[in-house]
């Protein structure tokens, strides 16, 4: 029973959402901020139960590592950020968080500028890995822009470009893909799930 | 008015009808394409299906993604799940969206209702919902202790104490992160976890980020990847005609299409199920649309171009 | 106090995760495991933020009675009854708590998405025009990828996902490194830019 009530829910507020293919109107509207409700609903619980229980409520009040006092007060300072003369309060535990970004200097350097350049280095014995290596030349020089795009330089440059709406091209073929896709999962809902015609 | 004018100025609720149209007959009449398959999912099955069997082996799903996306994500989480579940592999689950916790549990409790012998904290693990702030902190925690790191299931329980960890340590004990999202969340996932400790990496990719992994692909970085409805179609189908079938992986057998549509008509009933089957389904509906969009490209620039030509004229 | 105290945190934060990426020793894998279970209690607090923020907004709107405040109530209750029945009921699968999100979340998220379909089919009709040379290839490039990828594209030729397979793992694999170089490189720069107090706009406000 609380299963086709859901179905019959589901449906209408599916149907709600559609509805704005026609013109902006009261039902989508009230769809559309039912929407950000609820999905906001999802935070404090999850949150509550998977990370401040066993993260911070549970080492400090059960175990009592009361040295973790000092992080559970750097994160209260949080919340500060609603206020207007004590906001910048709120900026040590962003500061606290922001730390590890040190770290992000040499693996971002690692994992995706010397990785990408290594496998470039490969032996140029096939067409492809030829027509690779030059492609990502060329790329990479149609943004350096200290030196006009003219002559020689500026024909291997448009090579580049030429590479980028290929690759453009992919990508656009493949959002054609995923919008589509996402309209299928809704009209499968519709036919099967509510109405059974697909089984 | 003109004809070039009569192509241009297409009323747009007609396109969209037609584009509904589209959609609505080949999911109710059927019409049984079937899908070729791909190296980097067939890369992906074969690096899962490693671990089956193995005690000391599991793989980790990072479902960071939110309802927005399920058509496209939801068929892999099913199909990977249901691979794991038929081949004895054991799965840990975690998601940085509490959204996709809520996906988690959903798709777990499909999946399971097929599997009655299948036992949570014995086959697979719900590490649930972790703040999108501690992904880097778990994530590089996993590599020296994932209990550690973790600390609790879904529902609580200090992950030391399941039977699941008993042989998993670190990220010595994961055979591939699956990271299943709408995000470039899987770049993290190569940046620390891969680079730092060398673990595997696959992603699930939404179609729109399809494209952009193949750099990745080639490096290595990602062992394989699913692109859109179309890579869950295709993983959809490995699992059909290689792990439900009882046979072993092969990559020549998944290529031949005669030999593939033989195992079809030796599936047993639970691989026939239609939650089992939607990305395939979908992709019928996809192949016709994809060809009503090239024509309403085409369509749209015999238009244009008609109409330029009538401005030359008249100039 | 108000900024450079929070910059000197990043920075020597940041040198010292800078040191454990190189140095591999017991002390700097002491520093790591401090850090995140420091983190670990910080974390959950930031989550409230959103929501506030959330709450705040459309609070707002109710008090000065703004264009469509109604809705703003919809919202509000949204929020209270959802995170209302996560604390009563508890959030495991077979609770009320799933059965919104089930019969809710799922269906209003994915159906606002799959609006752009329509969209994007209206554009492919009115706006995707071979205006250039280059829209061309792009043009030509996207449609044999949308036939390469359905059977379609196989029924007509096994040239068709060939080519889109060549496509995608040449061409667009030169292009999409070429964009990822630039983009790794300006994550390394951002990154340092933010360790060194260059860049400090995350932290927000004027003082």
């Amino acid at each position: 029973m609380t299963e086709t009530i859901g179905i019959w829910i589901a449906a209408f507020l599916t149907l709600c959402m559609f509805s704005f293919l026609y013109k902006d109107n009261p039902f989508y509207k009230f769809a559309e901020h039912l929407f950000v409700g609820v999905s906001m609903g999802y935070y404090i619980p999850y949150t509550y139960y998977n990370a401040f229980i066993p993260y911070a409520y549970e080492p400090l009040f059960l175990k009592k590592e009361y040295i973790l006092i000092i992080p559970f007060i750097i994160g209260f300072l949080y919340w500060f950020r609603f206020s207007s003369k004590y906001s910048w309060v709120s900026r040590y535990p962003i500061a606290f968080s922001m730390g590890m970004v040190g770290m992000g200097v040499p693996m971002n350097m690692h994992a995706n500028v010397l990785v990408q350049m290594r496998t470039m280095m490969l032996p140029l014995n096939s067409i492809n890995i030829i027509l690779i290596f030059v492609g990502t030349i060329s790329i990479l020089l149609y943004f350096f822009f200290s030196k006009a795009h003219k002559g020689v330089y500026g024909k291997f440059t448009s090579i580049g470009v030429w590479f980028m709406m290929v690759g453009f091209g992919a990508s656009f073929g493949y959002t054609v893909m995923a919008r589509i896709s996402l309209l299928i999962g809704r009209i499968q809902f519709l036919l099967g799930d509510w109405l059974g015609l697909i089984k | 008015m003109k004809f070039a004018d009569r192509i241009q100025k297409v009323d747009r609720r007609i396109i969209y009808v037609i584009l509904l149209l589209a959609v609505v007959l080949p999911l109710v009449f059927r019409l049984g394409f079937k899908t070729y398959t791909t190296t980097p999912v067939e890369d992906l099955y074969r690096h899962i299906d490693a671990a089956a069997g193995r005690d000391d082996m599991s793989i980790l799903m990072d479902f960071t993604h939110d309802p927005g996306v399920l058509p496209e994500l939801y068929p892999m989480d099913l199909a990977i799940l249901r691979h794991c579940f038929e081949r004895n592999i054991k799965v840990f689950t975690i998601s940085f969206l509490p959204q996709g916790a809520a996906i988690i549990q959903m798709a777990l409790s499909e999946v399971k209702e097929d599997y009655p012998n299948i036992e949570a904290n014995v086959d697979y693990c719900n590490f649930g919902f972790k703040p999108w702030s501690l992904k880097l902190p778990i994530m590089l925690g996993m590599g020296d202790d994932i209990a550690e790191a973790v600390e609790t299931n879904s529902e609580g329980l200090k992950l030391e104490n399941l039977p699941i960890m008993q042989n998993m340590k670190n990220y010595d004990n994961i055979q591939v992160v699956v990271e299943i999202s709408g995000s470039s969340m899987g770049q993290f996932w190569v940046t620390y976890a891969r680079a730092k400790f060398g673990v595997d990496v696959a992603v699930g990719l939404t179609a729109v980020m399809a494209a952009d992994v193949y750099p990745f692909l080639q490096t290595g970085q990602f062992i394989g990847s699913l692109g859109g409805l179309k890579g869950a179609a295709e993983y959809e189908q490995l699992v059909d005609i290689f792990a439900m079938n009882g046979e072993e992986f092969s990559k020549k057998k998944a290529r031949n299409m005669s030999w593939v549509e033989a195992q079809y008509k030796e599936l047993p009933e639970l691989a026939q199920l239609y939650k089992y089957s939607k990305a395939r389904i979908g992709m019928d509906a996809q192949a016709i649309v994809h060809v009503l969009i090239i024509i309403f490209i085409i369509l749209g620039n015999i238009g244009y171009f008609l109409d330029k030509r009538e401005q030359k004229k008249n100039m | 106090m108000k900024r450079q105290i929070p910059l000197m945190i990043v920075l020597i934060l940041g040198l010292l995760f800078v040191a454990h990426v190189f140095i591999p020793n017991k002390l700097s894998s002491d520093y790591l495991d401090w850090f995140m279970k420091w983190m670990k209690v910080i974390g959950p607090f930031a989550i409230v933020l959103g929501v506030f923020s959330l709450v705040y907004v459309h609070y707002n709107k109710i008090k000065r009675k703004a264009p469509t405040w109604g809705y703003s109530i919809v919202t509000l209750t949204a929020l209270v009854v959802t995170t209302a029945v996560g604390f009563i009921w508890g959030i495991q699968e077979g609770t009320p708590y799933m059965w919104i999100f089930k019969n809710f979340n799922v269906p209003l998220g994915a159906t606002m998405f799959s609006l752009l379909a329509f969209y994007i089919a209206s554009a492919a009709y009115k706006a995707f025009r071979a205006r250039s040379i280059e829209a061309t290839v792009l043009l030509v490039a996207a449609i044999i990828v949308m036939l390469g990828r359905v059977s379609i594209g196989q029924a007509i030729t096994h040239w068709i996902p060939d080519i889109t397979e060549w496509i995608l793992n040449v061409p667009n694999l030169a292009a999409k490194r070429g964009i990822a170089l630039g983009v790794g490189l300006g994550m390394t720069a951002t990154s340092l830019k933010i360790m060194l107090g260059i860049e400090r706009s995350y932290l927000g406000g004027k003082d």
